[in-house]
């Protein structure tokens, strides 16, 4: 019976493994397809491109937003910098940060493998662990883009991994200051960090209070004495930059929204690991591994901010991935302590039977299989996408841009990522450019790839200009005047996510002259009216 | 080291601090809505779900936590 079990069990494991390693296909198929694509495919993937080539000229990006180009970013510098080295390789290319963020996406789910690994041993249940991060929507979906995204996450994965040790017999220490500094890199990458800081202080304090202390409190004083030189170096603007202007609306009905799909897409390792969670909590010792999974949600909390959305799962998606890989690692290994106090005790429940094990062998891959479709995405044309999306019948079942339908099924449902670009994208795109290159005078963008590539300079960050506009810490007055002396040769809107005013004076003094279709959104072409006049 | 009691007691402090901050935020009219908001009803399962758990962890004892 056990034999037969073992035999099913290896069979099932070999297809899970199969499964999940398609997924990785059609995670690499989109990255590279991505690396090739030249303009922004996520609005702000131009802008922390920008952000690199101004450190890499000796420059900050942490402006005045009220003076000429009108532009600031609004995340800490650490991937950008991560980025400067490789712009003499690619030049300033998107490239450049996509490769860094997919990159960190692969570190993150060899860490969670080797984390799931080195706890509970085998190979099958690591390497499903490992795998089923890169297998995530979320993580597909942003991991090959140009944003400081997944490259926080890979920080928080390592740093999770090293303060877990921090008692290690021989390397505790080392641990300890390892995964402070990672926790630090975390924090500079982006700022909602905060979450793991706190997960990994509060494991550190449930252990060793007195180290928890000393290690919170230098973790502050040199995060602290960063954020005071960075904030002189640039005459007060990286406060407004980073910390005033991410004050947005918060929309709790979108954060309800979020967690159910999160929940939805992900459900065998959110209860896997909200299991091992409570489990460790009441007949254990609490993990690292667990409260990061706790404090995760945290961050998916934020998820209803203004410009946030599912990117802030991510996290989560790493955390639940390692927690329930541990969880069933132990279920293997037979570690689960599930007695209290004696037979007596209010959460007595007796061990699992050791005649049950056997069938774990058949359980857990089946357990992964079944999780499989509840994530399913993948392009839906091709030779080789094509016909598998015919046999898993979800061909019709496409995602509609603005002005496009995307040879693209996800089930998440709508998004604007996630699909391939076409050749229609490349002419749309070059299009464009045309217009740029062409403009008398420089260009109100957008997005700032067209700007980057046509050599001209980025000028404004729509979203953060807008941030700073509903907080009440922006002087429209210089922009509105360049517009209304129709100073800029051309402007091109996407979203429109410009402040009020600024919409009003480009609504009067520039004329829509062409809308292009590129990437499934119209990008409007609008000219100053005094060129249609000579015209 | 952090015992399940002392960790129960931390979690039935923050549960109560929830509890009384959702529903306080109305006596000094605070938040969108008029009467019980559903973020007020999401306060409230949390800060009880918080008090369950704490009183269970204390209910422990000296176990590490």
């Amino acid at each position: 019976m056990s034999r037969t079990l073992r035999t099913i069990g290896l069979a099932l494991t070999v297809v899970a493994i199969l499964v999940y390693t398609g997924y990785l296909a059609v995670y690499v198929v989109y990255a590279v397809n991505l690396f090739r694509w030249p303009f922004d495919y996520d609005q702000g993937e131009g802008f922390e491109l920008n952000d690199a080539i101004l450190f890499s000229q000796g420059q900050w990006p942490y402006r005045d937003n009220g003076v000429y180009p009108f532009y600031a970013s609004n995340y800490p510098p650490l991937f950008r910098l991560l980025i400067v080295p490789l712009l003499p390789i690619f030049g300033p290319r998107l490239v450049a940060g996509r490769l860094l963020s997919f990159v960190a996406t692969l570190v993150t789910a060899a860490t969670i493998a080797v984390i799931v690994r080195r706890k509970t041993g085998g190979w099958s249940i690591p390497a499903l662990s490992g795998l089923a991060f890169l297998a995530s929507n979320y993580v597909y979906l942003i991991g090959p883009l140009c944003r400081a995204h997944m490259t926080m996450v890979m920080f928080e994965t390592l740093a999770i991994a090293f303060i877990a040790e921090f008692q290690h017999p021989r390397h505790g220490q080392r641990n300890l200051i390892l995964g402070l500094v990672l926790l630090l890199c975390a924090g500079y990458v982006k700022q909602m960090a905060v979450f793991t800081v706190a997960a990994a202080l509060g494991y550190v304090f449930l252990r060793d209070i007195k180290k928890a202390v000393v290690s919170g409190l230098a973790l502050a004083a040199v995060a602290g004495a960063i954020f005071w030189m960075l904030n002189v170096a640039t005459a007060g603007q990286w406060w407004v930059n980073i910390i005033q202007a991410n004050v947005n609306d918060y929309e709790y009905a979108d954060t309800v929204f979020l967690f159910r799909q999160w929940f939805r897409l992900h459900a065998l390792f959110v209860l896997l690991a909200a299991g091992y969670l409570i489990y460790e909590l009441f007949w254990d010792r609490l993990s690292a591994y667990s409260l990061w999974f706790f404090f995760a949600l945290g961050t998916g909390a934020l998820s209803g901010k203004w410009g946030a959305g599912f990117g802030y799962f991510t996290t989560a998606v790493a955390a639940a991935c390692l927690a329930s890989g541990l969880a069933l690692g132990r279920l293997v290994t037979g570690s689960w302590k599930l007695e209290v106090g004696g037979r007596k005790s209010l959460f007595a429940i007796r061990p699992l039977s050791a005649a049950l094990r056997p069938s774990l062998a058949v359980l857990i891959p089946l357990l992964y299989l079944l999780q499989a479709p509840r994530m399913l995405h993948l392009p839906t044309s091709g030779p080789v996408f094509g016909p598998i999306a015919r046999v898993l019948g979800v061909t019709d079942a496409l995602v509609q841009g603005d002005c496009a339908t995307f040879q693209y099924h996800d089930a998440i449902g709508y998004t604007q990522l996630g699909h391939l670009l076409t050749p229609e994208d490349y002419a749309a795109g070059e299009e464009i450019l045309n217009y740029v290159r062409t403009a008398d005078g420089p260009v109100f963008s957008e997005e700032a790839m067209f700007t980057l590539l046509a050599g001209k300079p980025v000028v404004t960050n729509p979203t953060q200009l807008l941030n700073l506009y509903n907080n009440g810490l922006l002087d429209t007055s210089e922009m509105i005047a360049m517009i209304e002396r129709q100073e800029f040769g051309l402007v091109i809107f996407r979203a429109q996510f410009y402040p009020h005013p600024v919409l009003e004076a480009i609504g009067q003094n520039y004329t829509p002259v062409e809308h292009i279709c590129m990437n499934g959104f119209y990008y409007h072409m609008l000219w100053p009216k005094r060129m249609l006049e000579r015209q | 080291m952090v015992t399940k009691r002392q960790l129960g007691v931390f979690v039935v402090i923050v549960g109560l601090l929830v509890t009384a901050g959702t529903v306080g935020v109305d006596l000094v009219g605070a938040g969108a809505w008029s009467g019980f908001g559903p973020l007020q009803w999401i306060g409230i399962g949390v800060g009880l779900a918080s008090l369950l758990v704490g009183a269970i962890l204390i209910r422990l004892g000296n176990r590490p936590a």
